[in-house]
């Protein structure tokens, strides 16, 4: 008999806690592990969720870490933590704050849950997945970046608002780093099956796509004090899922490429099937001259990032 | 719609399976059913409404005892007809199915008659087609079930195929559900990435034809036709229906000059929600998909046609 699955996650503001919660109410692992700076804080969070999965009839038990030692044997641990995003702050001035907090964590990872499929939710993302890569040396199919599940579901959202119909049915494809340059690709985009261009003129498909790419930042604004989790969270645990039911679906996650779309070492989205394993393979689509622009800008702009956290020397403790 | 209230009128395999579907999944208050055979809807109707201790949801099972009993009902699905037999063809049934469907659309009209009705028998199309004349009702209350179900079989084949992408692959088939429907497999997406990145030219033509014969395969092994997968579609048509999802299921429709068709009832993407068909989304076919899909119209009228030549309509 297989063990239950257990799941830490790292980090128990909003995304973090909601991550947890909705584990708990699925009921798809045994233990769900959080890890706070707050021991009583974090607690206080496990014992309302695990609660709450009593009252949704789940069997799934929230407990609080109390050092690294308890992330042992996770099947899946994400990392949240780092600082959010507040409203005019870009997503690259984030970068050398954050990528400190995810080379620590990366490193306990190595050694108190070597086995685990690790998934990255910090931002900058792409830049934070290359860095939780480096520091756990984990083969690249272990280290994701969750980025393509949202940013497609805030496109399916938007075309939804249009068409008022086909919730939950749309198909939408979005490429290439989370962040200002993410490519959505209206051209592989259905409803239920039906071309997105066969429901919306140009002009409409220009205004989603421009949305999508805004759509963090319209909820940062709104918010005024933190940036979005519910659907954040939401695809971190669809990649959760995938994982630990071995579902074999394809996700578009950050990943690290190795030949895959005529780039190496660098993180970016592309599509890739899902299983116990992590990314047990990465889907290799045929883009359009225009898309291959634009996923080039994409691939630079986190190029960019690396680059300045090693003119810093960030990755100089690299053996 | 806040009886959720929902008839079904046949409790055969196909019909029962619905009823356990939608019973599992806590979509409606109430399932009323029926069947000519006596004591068949009672036992079935007890058997589910135990099962339903384990459901998310609790749902009322009741059997009617005759058909005065499927009253006021949101929804009335009609599985009845004899099931089709290994050699015997979907139009072989054609005369002895249309004058079940007649009677019991009779008595759909005369106990819910606000109803919407998820015809179901085959041959699909002409029955749907039929419903539609006996009642005279707007087009968007006879909704007949083929793509939910086609598509459902062509996206199995595409798991086949590639070996992954189980649950997450587009489900497009139009025209008639028989020998001549249309499946779209390329132009459909497992999860983000289309399909034509995944298969070639000779894949999809194999992944066609063991679509079209989906139905025959499992009657070769059977004996008769399959319902789980009947079941499971009929369900998800129900659930849209009465959650007022909006979501888009191909169906056969009447269509009033949508495809350049009139006066037939044929298999497209539609809006399901609390009207019944809310909207017929309209696709740009390329010449050869308008071909085949000419071609499958045509085998509808011939069926249609025979029901004209036997004075069904008079």
């Amino acid at each position: 008999m297989a063990k239950g699955k257990k799941v830490t996650v790292i980090g128990t503001g909003n995304f973090g806690s909601t991550v947890a919660f909705i584990l708990a109410m699925n009921g798809t692992c045994h233990n769900v592990i959080l890890r706070g700076r707050n021991y009583d804080v974090t607690k206080g969070k496990a014992l309302d969720m695990s609660q709450a999965a009593n009252a949704a009839r789940q069997h799934t038990i929230v407990k609080a870490a109390k050092g690294p030692e308890d992330m042992a044997e996770s099947d899946v641990v994400v990392i949240t933590a780092g600082a959010p995003r507040t409203p005019g702050m870009s997503r690259d001035d984030l970068l050398t704050m954050n990528a400190g907090i995810v080379k620590m964590y990366a490193k306990e990872i190595k050694e108190y849950a070597p086995d685990s499929v690790v998934i990255v939710v910090s931002n900058p993302l792409d830049v934070m997945t290359y860095v939780a890569l480096k520091y756990t040396e984990f083969p690249r199919e272990r280290v994701l970046g969750m980025a393509g599940i949202l940013d497609a579901a805030r496109m399916a959202h938007f075309i939804y608002e249009k068409l008022e119909y086909g919730a939950g049915q749309i198909r939408a494809t979005v490429m290439g780093g989370h962040g200002d340059t993410m490519v959505p690709l209206p051209k592989f985009t259905t409803v239920a099956g039906v071309p997105i261009e066969d429901l919306l003129d140009s002009e409409e498909i220009g205004e989603i796509v421009q949305k999508t790419r805004n759509g963090g930042a319209e909820i940062v604004n709104l918010l005024g004090n933190g940036s979005a989790y519910y659907a954040p969270a939401k695809s971190t645990t669809v990649m959760v899922d995938a994982i630990l039911k071995d579902t074999n679906q394809i996700h578009s996650c950050a990943i690290m490429l190795k030949d895959d779309y005529g780039y190496s070492d660098i993180v970016s989205g592309v599509p890739v099937m899902i299983g116990a394993g992590g990314a047990e393979e990465v889907i290799n689509m045929t883009l359009k001259n225009l898309q291959v622009k634009k996923f080039k800008n994409s691939v630079a702009s986190v190029q960019e990032m690396v680059d300045k956290l090693h003119e810093l020397k960030f990755f100089d403790d690299l053996v | 719609m806040t009886n959720r209230r929902v008839g079904i009128i046949g409790a055969g395999a196909v019909g029962a399976t619905a009823a356990y579907t939608l019973a599992m999944k806590g979509i409606c208050k109430e399932i009323i059913l029926f069947d000519i055979a006596e004591g068949v809807a009672q036992g079935k109707a007890i058997d589910i409404a135990q099962a339903t201790q384990y459901a998310p949801q609790p749902t009322i099972l009741t059997a009617a005892n005759s058909p005065a009993d499927i009253k006021d009902c949101d929804i009335v699905i009609i599985t009845a007809g004899v099931p089709r037999k290994g050699d015997m063809t979907r139009e072989d049934l054609l005369m002895i199915n249309a004058k079940i469907i007649k009677s019991v659309t009779q008595d759909v009209m005369k106990y819910s008659p606000n109803a919407i009705i998820v015809s179901v028998s085959n041959p699909l199309d002409v029955m749907t087609y039929a419903i539609q004349k006996i009642t005279a009702w707007e087009r968007n209350r006879i909704i007949g079930l083929a793509g939910a179900l086609d598509g459902a079989r062509m996206a199995y084949q595409i798991y086949k195929k590639l070996g992954y992408g189980a649950g997450q692959t587009g489900t497009l088939v139009i025209g008639d559900h028989g020998q001549n429907m249309v499946p779209l497999p390329q132009k459909v997406q497992v999860g983000d990435v289309p399909t034509t990145d995944l298969l070639d030219d000779e894949e999809f033509e194999g992944i066609i034809e063991r679509t079209r014969n989906g139905g025959a395969e499992i009657v070769k092994y059977l004996g008769t036709s399959g319902y789980y997968g009947p079941g499971s579609a009929i369900a998800h048509m129900v659930e849209a229906i009465l959650n007022d999802s909006k979501a888009v299921v191909s169906c056969s429709v009447g269509l009033n000059g949508e495809y350049g068709y009139q006066d037939v009832t044929v298999g497209v993407p539609v809006v399901l929600g609390k009207n019944g068909i809310e909207e017929i989304v309209q696709m740009t076919l390329n010449t050869k998909t308008k071909e085949k899909f000419k071609k499958s119209v045509d085998s509808i009228q011939e069926g249609i046609a025979i029901l004209e030549k036997n004075g069904f309509f008079e």
